[in-house]
């Protein structure tokens, strides 16, 4: 630190350090609850290799969870597992806390549920949208976040499956987090 | 390979095929994403403009805003370390390491480790280290180190990614890259279960809650920062940003810059410790913060603005130099025109004193610099620097330089120098074999400009 403040003293005689005045004070936001923002979610989330659904009401969920999970080991963000059994399982079903419809981004917030592992480990993760979650754009879901009262140790921006390109700039999906990517988008009328 | 020998390691990359078409390659392609990224936002430029107001004031109140960092990320349970050098910075994760009685070491890729050489300590106090990026997990098998700041094997095929595994991990033959990256997952999946400890890095310290955010594609950050009981994240001191709403400008610019994605695919937003013991996630965050050089480039505005990087890579891909030589000749850890920058910067002039000549100072780097770094400019000043400190080194460019202002404020001097110049050219050579050796020198005209003009108006 002093080190730091003597070399700032040094540049003194190049300009002032007058505080920058904050030019644009986050204003509080809610969701768009407008049917093209689900719209734009989908389709940028199925740009990056997403798969999105559209469900209205609670048995489409179940039957849409359903048909991704037949026959397959599940993990859930309500009642998670052991790490070492979570390990062994193919699906982790979690909900998402909010959505980002420019980049098709899903929000985990760890205050919420268990999410932070069931959403990475296994090599299927469906997340649970409300459509009236769905935000705009980063800067309005930034705006919501620092708006509440306190922030979470732990929150994650998922914007599609894992991938890497490092091998010869080949993209190849599900590296470390899932290979799949399932969000299942509640649009109640 | 050193810094010092830059001519030589240049000369020997030029000669490389492969090497030479792997990079094209991946910079051509690299140099479109971005491109194609940065034109669908109307906005880029004003982001732009943006991102360096906030990195200046950030800079130039660096005292208080770390402060504040400190004491909100503390009141959430984090705890510092303040480390002057490489060398403290790995002794206090060392003895972190020791007081937890840990084994086994996660990192995740972080240049920030690479400048420290973390790896060197951390295996030298016992542990076992692994990286976990698949890209930093493959030059660690081969015992290189990153040639590009973003995707660190670059330079190699996946036929020698293919005998690389076959040779260290017993894979069966294959140049699959699906399935050699499965079996990196499946082998690395064993060392993060078997994790004391995971070291990261840090993209972005938010000020007002005390956050760190770490963005990746791969998910290994978010394992290496979910899975073992400590988390110690190294950062330098220049990663803040006051407000949680600056991250709307930066998280745009990064991953658009790097790789030309709209959003890397995990970004990680954390702060302090988990609040209830049941909940997920490690029981301790360490963060490390290092001045290591950096607090000396505050001196100035000219090299203060070096402290602005956002290490997005965009700089390297766009420079004709890194295009054609790659990252491992400029024998540093930071390579390309912002290497060129922060490394003489880092670790002296003296040890470093032709990199900041390895530019044509084009000024492509400055063109796609997400914060408008003006690079050409640093590198003047650093060679400006290098010159008044070698007084008797480059005594017969002194002279020459000098010659050629003498003659050029001159105009009789001039048509004098052009005439004669003109006439022994036949009979006489110019010794500069320094400079043609990697250049053609034209042969002057018969008739001058001056004289076709005067023939033709």
């Amino acid at each position: 630190m002093r080190s730091i403040r003597s070399h700032l003293a040094l540049s003194a005689p190049y300009e002032s350090r007058e505080p920058r005045t904050n030019t644009d004070p986050c204003k509080s936001v809610s969701p768009s609850v407008v049917s093209s923002v689900v719209a734009e979610f989908k389709r940028n989330l199925e740009a990056v290799d997403g798969h999105c659904i559209i469900a209205r009401n609670k048995l489409e969920v179940e039957a849409a969870v359903t048909r991704i999970t037949e026959g397959k080991r599940i993990a859930s963000s309500d009642a998670p597992p052991s790490v070492q059994d979570l390990f062994n399982c193919d699906v982790g079903i979690t909900w998402a806390q909010a959505g980002i419809a420019e980049t098709g981004t899903l929000m985990l917030d760890s205050a919420a549920e268990q999410n932070r592992l069931v959403s990475l480990v296994p090599p299927v993760h469906i997340a649970i949208l409300d459509a009236s979650r769905i935000y705009a754009t980063l800067g309005e879901t930034l705006a919501m976040l620092q708006s509440g009262d306190e922030i979470s140790p732990a929150i994650t921006f998922i914007t599609g499956p894992s991938r890497t390109a490092d091998i010869e700039l080949t993209l190849t999906v599900g590296v470390h987090g899932p290979q799949e990517l399932h969000v299942i988008i509640i649009e109640r009328n | 390979m050193n810094t010092e020998t830059f001519s030589e390691n240049a000369k020997a990359a030029l000669q490389d095929v492969q090497l030479r078409g792997a990079l094209r390659n991946a910079t051509t392609l690299f140099g479109k994403r971005r491109s194609a990224a940065a034109a669908s936002l109307s906005n880029w430029e004003e982001l732009r403009s943006e991102a360096r107001a906030i990195k200046d004031d950030v800079l130039l109140h660096l005292d208080r805003y770390l402060e504040e960092f400190v004491e909100n990320a503390e009141r959430r349970g984090a705890k510092f370390h303040w480390a002057r050098d490489a060398a403290e910075a790995n002794d206090i994760i060392c003895q972190l390491t020791r007081e937890r009685g840990a084994r086994n070491v996660v990192k995740s890729k972080s240049m920030t480790t690479e400048e420290i050489h973390l790896n060197t300590a951390l295996e030298r106090a016992g542990l076992q280290v692994v990286e976990t990026d698949l890209g930093e997990y493959i030059i660690q098998l081969a015992h290189e180190t990153p040639s590009h700041i973003i995707a660190p094997a670059i330079h190699k095929t996946k036929r020698q990614v293919a005998e690389l595994f076959t040779a260290e991990l017993g894979m069966a033959p294959t140049d699959d890259v699906v399935k050699l990256t499965s079996i990196a997952r499946a082998t690395l999946r064993e060392r993060f279960a078997a994790a004391d400890i995971g070291i990261s890095g840090v993209n972005f310290g938010i000020v007002e809650t005390g956050t760190i955010v770490i963005v990746e594609n791969e998910g290994n950050i978010r394992l290496t920062t979910s899975l073992p009981r400590t988390h110690i994240a190294v950062m330098g001191i220049e990663k803040l940003l006051p407000r949680f709403a600056d991250l709307d400008v930066f998280l745009k610019l990064l991953p658009r810059s790097a790789t030309g994605q709209a959003s890397s695919t995990y970004q990680s937003f954390i702060t302090g410790t988990k609040r209830k013991a049941s909940d997920e996630g490690p029981d301790e965050l360490h963060i490390v913060l290092l001045d290591n050089g950096r607090s000396r480039m505050l001196a100035h505005p000219v090299t203060r603005q070096s402290l602005a990087c956002v290490r997005c890579g965009a700089c390297l891909n766009a420079c004709p130099v890194y295009q054609q030589i790659g990252g491992h000749a400029y024998g540093t850890v930071y390579p390309g025109p912002i290497g060129s920058v922060i490394t003489p910067q880092l670790l002296g002039i003296e040890k470093t004193a032709q990199l900041p000549y390895a530019s044509s100072l084009c000024g492509a780097c400055r063109e796609v610099c997400p914060v408008k770094i003006d690079i050409p400019r640093l590198l003047l000043h650093l060679r400006s620097e290098i010159s008044s400190k070698q007084p008797s080194g480059r005594r017969a460019e002194r002279f020459a330089f000098k010659l050629w202002a003498l003659v050029m404020t001159r105009p009789w001097l001039y048509r004098l120098a052009a005439v004669t110049g003109r006439l022994f050219q036949r009979w006489f050579k110019p010794p500069l074999r320094a400079w043609t050796n990697g250049r053609d020198l034209r042969p002057l005209d018969r008739e001058s400009f001056r004289e076709q003009w005067r023939r033709t108006r």
